[in-house]
C-alpha cells in the first residue's frame, strides 16, 4: 500500500471508510429471499430476453443481499450467462435512502446487455439498457389502508399511485379502496420490464385527488410539487396513518419561487450532469446549453458525482446550478450550499422575459423538451437589451452581464458546442483578452493573484525546520 | 394668471448668482404646505382668494383628503427684489430678479426619505416651526440633516394667529415665546459645526426668522419693520433691526432708546418689539375681532390699507386675513428674506462640493461643481423619480451641478454601485427631454444649466431611485444619500389570482422606484414583502400597490418586524471548524463590534473603500482599536459593506493571502444569514485567530474553506452569547396633563420606556419621549387615542437597533420562542442547531 504523503493520500482511506447506511433487514430466510427478490420472476425474464451478461445494481442498503441474490440467480440461470454486481452507487441523492435511477454506464463497463435494478426505483426511463426492475415486496395491510383513506378522503375521482415496493399488491388496494370509497379508483400499470424503445408512461388525465401509499419521501414531494391544484393523500404503511398532504404543496412550490428569481439574477450557470442513466438527458443538457447561450449566458458542465457544498463551491464563479437528475432526485433544498440549484423546468421559468408562477412544475425529461420544442420561437429581443433589470431578490436594479455578444452587437456562435481550440484572442498587451469568459473574470476579481516575488524587499531568512505530516494530523500535534 | 413666463425662468437660470433652490422643512402639521402656497401665490400662479387652502403642492387625491404631504413637490418661482433691497444682500448677484426652486417636503416622520431627497438637490432651507407647538422630534430630525448636508436654514414662526386668537396671550408672553423657540432651534444648529458652512443660527434681528401664519396668508421679518421706521426715526435700517428685537426697550417719554427694562424712574418699559412690531398686529387683531367697525377705518388708513369694495364688507376673521395680507403680505417678506439670506446656487456649491462629490477635488468634476460652471463636464444628481401620467414612467429628478443638460447627446448613466474605471451599473444613453416642474404641471425646456432643478424624461429605466449623470469619464458618483428613517416594517403581499403575478412584480418595481425609501423583495420563502418606514407609509404604499401600481387585488399579510443577530460576548472559547476533507481548520472567536463604530460603518463613516491605513488610524483614534488589527480588516459583510467584520489576527501563517477571498465570501455568507434565524447578522468582529492548511494547493480551495468558513462563524457566535436585535422607535407625544395617565398605561403594555416628559413651557401641553419596540407598535396609534380619548398624538422614529434581553439558546426563554417563530416561518426546523453541528473536535 502506498503512504501517505504530505502531497496526496494513497486512497486507502477512501477503501476503508465506513459508511453510515443502515442495512435492511427485509429477510429472514432463503425461502424469503426468493419471495421477496422474486428470483423466480427474474430468472424467467432474463431467459425470455435471452441475455448474456447481467449487471445486478443494488442500493447500499441491500447490498448485503446480493451475495444470496447472486447464487440463486446464478444457480437457476445455469451457465453460459454471467453476472456481475455493482456495487458502486456514484449518483443518487447526497443525504437520503439510495440510488433509484438505473446506472447504466456502470454496467456499461463490464459490457451488459441487461440490468437488474433492486430496490427503490424512480423509473425513469433509460436510454441505453434493457432493465428488469426487482422492488423488493413489502407488506401492506390493505384493509387498514383502505380504512385510514376513507377517514380522510373527500372527492368524486382518485387515482392511486403507490410506493414501488407496493406495487405487487396493486390490485388489492385498488379493490380495497374503491369499496370503501364508492368512487372510481384508477392506478397507472407499472411496468416491470423497461426497455429504451418503450414509451413512457402515459394515463394522466389531470385527476382531481391522487392517493398515495407510501412513506413520506422525496416521491411524494415530487408528486405534489407537480400536482399542485390536485389534492393529495397519503398513507404510510409502516406508521399506519394517513392525511391530506396538499396543505404544504404551496409553501413548496413558493420556496421554489424564490430559488427561480434567484436564478433570474444569475449570469452563469453550471449545468449539473446528476445522472448517467435516465433517457434523454443528453437531448436535455444541450437544450439547456442552447438556452442558455440564446438568453446570453455562460454555462458550463460539470459532473461531480453526488453533490456536497464543498464539491460546488470549487466553482465560485458559478452563479446557479442547473440539476439534470431524474426526477427524484431533481429537487434540492440548497440550504447548505453557496448558490441556488434548479431544475431544468425552473431554468426554463426563469429564463422568461415575464414573471409567471402558475403552479405548473414538470419534473419530467421528455414532458420538459416536448413542451419547449413547441414553444421554440426565439424570444423577441426587447428595444434595448443594456437595459437593467429589477431584481426581486435584492430589490434594487441589476445590469445584467451578456455573454456570446461581441462589442459590435453581433453574436457569436451560439449553439454550445463549438470547439475549444478556436484562436484565442490577444490585445496590444499581449495579454489574452477574455472578454468573454467568465471564469476569467472572476479571477480577475481576486485579490490573491499568486506568489508575489517580493525581490528585494524582504531580508533573507534563516531556514527553519517545518512542520511535518499532513493537516489532518501534523508530526508536532499533541 | 401667471405673472412671468417659462422664457423669463429659462432666463434666469443662466444667473447661478441669482438662483435659490431651497427646501420647506417641519414637523407635520406645523404649515409647511399652507405657507407654500402663499409664495406661490405670490409668484402670481392661483389667486389670492384661495391661498390659505387650495394646497397647492399637494399633487395626489390622498394627500388633499388627509390634508397631509406625502411626496415632496418642486415649483419654481420668479421673483423681483425692490432695486433699494439689493444691498442688503450678502453676495455677488446679477440684477434684481430671482429664481427660487421650491421643494414643499413632506412633515411626517414616516416621509422622511422624501425630506433628504429634497434635501439635496437644494441649498436653503426654510424651517417652520409652530408658535404653540414650538421644536417638535421631526423639527429636530430634518433640521439635523440639512446641516449634515450643509444647508442653510431660515425659520418662519408659523401660526401666529392661533397665539393671538386661541390662547389670548400678553404681548410679553408671545416674544417670550418666540425667543424660546428661536433658542431651542439655535441649540440643535450649533451642535452642527461646521466651519465650511459658517455660522448658520438664526435671529430675528438679523432677518434670518420670520413670523406669520400661512392660513391666512400674513408674515413678517424685522426688516419690514425697520423699513417702516427707519424713516420714522431717521435710524439706519440695519441698526433698527438690531432695536427692534432682544432687550432693546423705548422710552416714549425721552423718546430714547435703552437696554434696560425700567427708565429712570423705575417705571418698567416696553420692549421695542412688542411696541413697534406686535402692538399693531395686536391692535388689528382687537379691531377686526371685538367688531370695533368705527375704529377700522382709521386704522387702515394710519396702516396705509386700501381695501376693495367687496373686501371691506367682510366681516370676522375673513376680513382680518383680508387686512392682514394688505398689511403684511407673507409672500413678499419670506421671499425677501429667502433670496437675501439662503444661498445661491453658485455660493452654496463653492462649500457643498466636499461633501457632496466622492471624487478628488481638483478633477474636472469636482471642479467644475465648485464653480457651478455651465460649460464644464456635465455632473447632475437624480435624488427621485416622480411619476408622469404615463403609467409606469417616470421623471428622474435631480439637480444639475456642473455642466448644462441637453437632450440628444449621449451621456453616461451611473448608477448607485458604479465604481469609476468598471462597468458595472454605467449606462451610456442620451436624455430624451428636459423638463421644468412646476407643482402639478411640467413645462418643457430645450436645456438647463448648472445650479438648476430639472425633471428628465427618458432615462427613469436606468436608474431605480437614485444616480449621477454626467459626460466626464474620470467622474466618481456624487455620495449616495443617507436617510434618517429604515425599512422597519414588512409586510408580505400575495395576489388573489395567480395570473396576476407578473402584475405584481411589476408593481413591486415601479413601488420601488417611486419611494426613496420603501423596498421591495422576495423572500426565501417566496413571499413578496415590501417594507417601509412605519405604519401610516406602509399604508400608502400599499394602496399605490393596489391600486396604481400593480392595479391588481391583493392580499396582505399582517406587519412583521426584520430581526438582527448579534454577540454579547467573546466567544468563550477558540471556535474551531474542520473543512470536509479534514485536512483543513480554522480557528475564529466572535465578538461584539460596539454600538459606535456599528453606527459609524451603517452611516459610512467608516467603510470598506478607504484607505486601510487612514482607516486604521480613525478606529484606533475613535474606537479603541489596536492599530496593527485595525490595519488587517479583511471584509465587512453582508453586500462587502455590512457591519460585520473579519479581523486577521494570525501570526505567520503559510499561505494565508490565498485564502482570503475564500473566507470573506464565507463573511458574506454567514453574516446573511445568521445562525439563529437566518436574518442578517449586525455588529459582530470576527477574529480569525489560527489556520492550519493543507500543502498542497487543490486541498485548500474554496470549496473546503468556503463552507468551513460559515461553521466555523456559526460555532463562534453560538459560543459568544448570541442574542437578536429588535428595531425600537422613538416615539414623541404631545398631550395634556389629564391624559398622561393614559399615555403611560398605553406605553406599558407595550415594553415602552419613557425617557423624558416636559411641560411645553407657556401651553399646558407635555411632551412625552419613549422608546418603544417597533414590533409593538402595531397599532399603537389606535390604542393611545382610545386610551386618551383621543389627546394624544404620536410621532414614531427609527432610532436604534437593540439587544434583546435573555438568550436564545435557553430551553423555555421567551426569546427561544421567539427565534422558533422566525425559524417556523422561514421553513427551517425550529430549533437552533447545536453546537456540535459547526464545532468540530481536534
Amino acid at each position: 500500500m502506498a503512504e501517505n504523503t504530505a502531497f496526496s493520500s494513497s486512497g486507502a482511506d477512501a477503501i476503508t471508510r465506513t459508511l453510515d447506511v443502515q442495512p435492511e433487514q427485509n429477510v429472514a430466510s432463503p425461502s424469503q429471499l426468493d419471495q421477496y427478490y422474486e428470483i423466480e420472476r427474474t430468472i424467467a425474464e432474463i431467459l425470455s430476453g435471452d441475455y448474456k451478461r447481467i449487471a445486478l445494481q443494488f442500493p447500499d442498503e441491500l447490498l448485503h443481499d446480493s451475495v444470496p441474490i447472486y447464487r440463486r440467480l446464478k444457480a437457476g440461470l445455469g451457465a453460459g450467462r454471467d453476472l456481475y454486481v455493482l456495487a458502486d452507487t456514484s449518483y443518487g441523492r447526497h443525504v437520503a435512502v439510495g440510488s433509484c435511477c438505473v446506472d447504466e454506464v456502470a454496467a456499461q463497463h463490464v459490457d451488459a446487455d441487461a440490468m437488474v435494478h433492486y430496490g427503490y426505483a424512480c423509473m425513469s426511463q433509460t436510454s441505453r439498457l434493457p432493465v428488469i426492475y426487482v422492488f423488493g415486496k413489502k407488506l401492506i395491510d390493505v384493509n387498514d389502508c383502505a380504512q385510514r383513506i376513507a377517514e380522510v378522503f373527500d372527492g368524486q375521482r382518485a387515482l392511486l399511485r403507490l410506493d414501488v415496493a407496493y406495487t405487487h399488491q396493486a390490485e388489492q388496494i385498488t379493490t380495497a379502496l374503491r369499496q370503501a370509497l364508492q368512487v372510481p379508483v384508477s392506478t397507472p400499470r407499472l411496468s416491470l420490464v423497461a426497455s429504451p424503445s418503450q414509451t413512457p408512461l402515459e394515463s394522466e388525465e389531470a385527476p382531481e385527488n391522487i392517493i398515495y401509499i407510501g412513506a413520506e419521501s422525496l416521491g411524494l414531494t415530487n408528486l405534489l410539487i407537480t400536482h399542485s391544484d390536485c389534492n393529495v393523500y397519503s398513507y404510510d404503511p409502516t406508521a399506519k396513518t394517513a392525511r391530506l398532504e396538499s396543505g404544504r404543496t404551496n409553501r413548496l412550490l413558493m420556496r421554489r419561487y424564490a430559488v427561480v428569481q434567484k436564478a433570474r439574477d444569475a449570469d452563469v450557470f453550471g449545468i449539473l450532469v446528476g445522472t448517467l442513466g435516465v433517457a434523454s438527458y443528453l437531448p436535455l443538457i444541450k437544450h439547456l446549453r442552447a438556452l442558455l447561450a440564446r438568453a446570453h449566458k455562460k454555462s458550463y458542465t460539470i459532473s461531480v458525482g453526488k453533490l456536497n457544498p464543498s464539491k460546488l463551491a470549487n466553482f465560485m464563479e458559478i452563479e446557479c446550478f442547473v440539476l439534470v437528475a431524474c426526477p427524484e432526485n431533481s429537487l434540492i433544498e440548497a440550504r447548505d450550499f453557496l448558490r441556488p440549484i434548479i431544475t431544468p423546468f425552473e431554468l426554463e421559468v426563469a429564463l422568461q422575459a415575464e414573471q409567471s408562477w402558475t403552479g405548473r412544475y414538470v419534473l419530467d425529461f421528455g414532458k420538459l423538451l416536448a413542451s419547449s420544442d413547441s414553444e421554440d420561437t426565439p424570444p423577441p429581443e426587447s428595444e434595448d437589451l443594456d437595459q437593467p433589470v429589477f431584481s426581486l431578490v435584492t430589490g434594487k436594479y441589476r445590469h445584467a452581464k451578456r455573454y456570446g455578444v461581441t462589442d459590435k452587437g453581433e453574436e457569436t456562435a451560439t449553439d454550445g458546442d463549438q470547439p475549444s481550440s478556436s484562436v484565442i484572442l490577444r490585445n496590444q498587451d499581449t495579454a489574452v483578452a477574455l472578454v468573454d469568459s467568465a471564469a476569467a473574470q472572476f479571477f480577475q476579481e481576486r485579490t490573491f493573484r499568486g506568489l508575489e516575488t517580493r525581490i528585494g524587499e524582504d531580508a533573507p531568512s534563516v531556514l527553519e525546520q517545518g512542520r511535518s505530516g499532513i493537516a489532518r494530523g501534523y508530526g508536532d500535534d499533541s | 394668471m401667471v405673472n412671468f413666463t417659462v422664457d423669463e425662468i429659462r432666463g434666469l437660470m443662466d444667473k447661478p448668482t441669482n438662483i435659490r433652490n431651497m427646501s420647506v422643512i417641519a414637523h407635520v402639521d406645523h404649515g409647511k404646505s399652507t405657507l407654500t402656497d402663499s409664495l406661490v401665490s405670490k409668484a402670481g400662479i392661483i389667486a389670492h382668494a384661495n391661498a390659505g387652502n387650495a394646497r397647492y403642492m399637494d399633487t395626489r387625491q390622498d394627500e388633499k383628503d388627509r390634508g397631509i404631504t406625502i411626496k415632496s413637490t418642486a415649483i419654481s418661482m420668479y421673483f423681483k427684489l425692490p432695486e433699494d433691497d439689493l444691498d442688503a444682500i450678502k453676495q455677488p448677484t446679477k440684477g434684481n430678479e430671482f429664481l427660487i426652486n421650491l421643494i414643499d417636503s413632506p412633515g411626517h416622520v414616516d416621509f422622511s426619505s422624501e425630506v433628504t431627497a429634497a434635501l439635496r438637490v437644494t441649498d436653503g432651507a426654510l424651517v417652520v416651526v409652530d408658535t404653540i407647538d414650538g421644536v417638535c422630534v421631526q423639527t429636530e430630525t430634518v433640521l439635523r440633516q440639512a446641516l449634515g448636508e450643509r444647508i442653510k436654514p431660515v425659520v418662519i414662526i408659523n401660526k401666529v394667529d392661533r397665539a393671538l386668537l386661541e390662547l389670548q396671550v400678553s404681548k410679553e408672553d408671545l416674544y417670550q415665546s418666540f425667543s424660546r423657540t428661536i433658542e431651542s432651534v439655535n441649540v440643535i444648529i450649533s451642535t452642527y459645526h461646521d466651519a465650511a458652512l459658517g455660522d448658520v443660527q438664526v435671529f430675528p434681528d438679523q432677518g434670518t426668522v420670520a413670523f406669520g401664519s400661512g392660513l391666512h396668508g400674513w408674515g413678517f421679518t424685522l426688516r419690514q419693520f425697520a423699513a417702516r421706521y427707519s424713516k420714522r426715526f431717521g435710524v439706519d435700517k440695519d441698526k433698527m433691526m438690531k432695536r427692534l428685537w432682544g432687550d432693546n426697550f423705548f422710552n416714549p417719554a425721552t423718546k430714547k432708546w435703552t437696554t434696560k427694562a425700567t427708565d429712570a424712574d423705575g417705571k418698567s418699559l416696553e420692549r421695542c418689539f412688542n411696541m413697534f412690531v406686535l402692538d399693531p398686529i395686536f391692535k388689528v387683531f382687537d379691531v377686526v375681532m371685538d367688531f370695533k367697525k368705527d375704529q377700522l377705518v382709521p386704522m387702515l388708513e394710519k396702516l396705509d390699507i386700501k381695501l376693495d369694495q367687496d373686501e371691506r364688507d367682510l366681516e370676522g376673521k375673513k376680513l382680518l386675513k383680508a387686512i392682514m395680507q394688505k398689511f403684511l403680505p407673507a409672500g413678499e417678506a419670506l421671499l425677501d428674506m429667502i433670496v437675501i439670506h439662503l444661498p445661491s446656487a453658485a455660493a452654496a456649491q463653492r462649500y457643498r462640493v466636499e461633501t457632496l462629490y466622492e471624487g478628488p477635488m481638483d478633477d474636472e468634476s469636482a471642479i467644475g461643481i465648485r464653480d457651478c460652471d455651465p460649460n464644464g463636464p456635465l455632473v447632475l444628481y437624480v435624488s427621485k423619480m416622480v411619476p408622469t401620467s404615463d403609467k409606469g414612467r417616470f421623471y428622474a429628478f435631480g439637480r444639475i451641478f456642473s455642466g448644462t443638460v441637453r437632450s440628444g447627446p449621449k451621456i453616461r448613466i451611473q448608477g448607485p454601485n458604479y465604481v469609476p474605471g468598471k462597468k458595472d451599473d454605467l449606462f451610456i444613453k442620451s436624455i430624451q427631454r428636459t423638463v421644468l416642474m412646476m407643482g402639478r404641471y411640467i413645462e418643457p425646456l430645450e436645456d438647463c444649466p448648472a445650479g438648476n432643478i430639472v425633471g428628465l424624461v427618458g432615462i427613469d429605466q436606468f436608474l431605480l431611485k437614485s444616480g449621477t449623470l454626467t459626460s466626464s469619464e474620470t467622474a466618481h458618483n456624487m455620495r449616495v444619500m443617507r436617510f434618517s428613517v429604515s425599512p422597519v416594517v414588512q409586510v408580505s403581499v400575495e395576489v388573489k389570482n395567480a395570473a396576476d403575478l407578473p402584475k405584481l412584480v411589476e408593481g413591486l418595481k415601479r413601488l420601488s422606484k417611486s419611494d426613496p425609501c420603501v423596498q421591495t423583495w422576495i423572500a426565501e420563502t417566496g413571499e413578496h414583502i415590501v417594507a417601509a418606514a412605519g405604519e401610516l407609509h406602509l399604508e400608502i404604499c400599499l394602496k399605490d400597490l393596489e391600486e396604481d401600481h400593480a392595479g391588481v387585488p391583493l392580499k396582505k399579510s399582517d406587519p412583521v418586524v426584520p430581526y438582527r443577530e448579534t454577540v454579547t460576548t467573546e466567544s468563550s472559547i477558540v471556535a474551531l471548524s474542520k473543512s470536509q476533507n479534514k485536512h483543513n481548520r480554522l480557528y475564529v472567536k466572535a465578538e461584539p463590534l460596539g454600538e459606535e463604530l456599528v453606527k459609524a460603518i451603517e452611516d459610512g463613516k467608516v467603510n470598506p473603500r478607504d484607505d486601510f491605513k487612514i482607516r486604521g488610524r480613525l478606529l484606533a483614534d475613535e474606537f479603541g482599536w489596536d492599530v496593527t488589527d485595525a490595519r488587517k480588516i479583511w471584509a465587512f459583510g453582508p453586500d462587502t459593506t455590512g457591519p460585520n467584520l473579519l479581523v486577521d489576527i494570525t501570526k505567520g501563517v503559510q499561505y494565508l493571502l490565498e485564502i482570503k477571498d475564500h473566507l470573506n465570501a464565507g463573511l458574506q455568507w454567514a453574516a446573511k444569514e445568521g445562525v439563529l434565524a437566518e436574518e442578517n447578522m449586525r455588529g459582530v468582529r470576527f477574529n480569525l485567530v489560527d489556520v492550519t492548511l493543507h500543502a498542497d494547493a487543490i486541498h485548500r480551495g474554496s470549496g473546503q474553506l468556503l463552507p468551513t468558513t460559515r461553521r466555523v462563524m456559526y460555532a463562534a457566535s453560538l459560543l459568544a452569547g448570541p442574542t437578536l436585535q429588535e428595531p425600537i422607535y422613538l416615539v414623541e407625544i404631545v398631550c395634556p396633563e389629564t391624559a398622561i395617565g393614559g399615555v403611560y398605561s398605553c406605553l406599558n403594555m407595550r415594553r415602552g420606556q419613557v425617557f423624558s416628559e416636559e411641560q411645553r413651557v407657556g401651553t399646558p401641553m407635555f411632551t412625552i419621549k419613549a422608546y418603544l419596540p417597533v414590533s409593538e407598535s402595531f397599532g399603537f396609534n389606535g390604542a393611545l387615542r382610545q386610551a386618551t380619548s383621543g389627546q394624544a398624538f404620536p410621532q414614531n422614529v427609527f432610532d436604534h437597533w437593540e439587544n434583546i434581553q435573555g438568550s436564545p439558546l435557553e430551553k423555555g426563554s421567551k426569546l427561544e420562542a421567539l427565534v422558533s417563530t422566525i425559524r417556523t416561518r422561514k421553513g427551517l426546523n425550529p430549533v437552533i442547531p447545536a453546537l456540535d453541528s459547526y464545532y468540530d473536535k481536534l
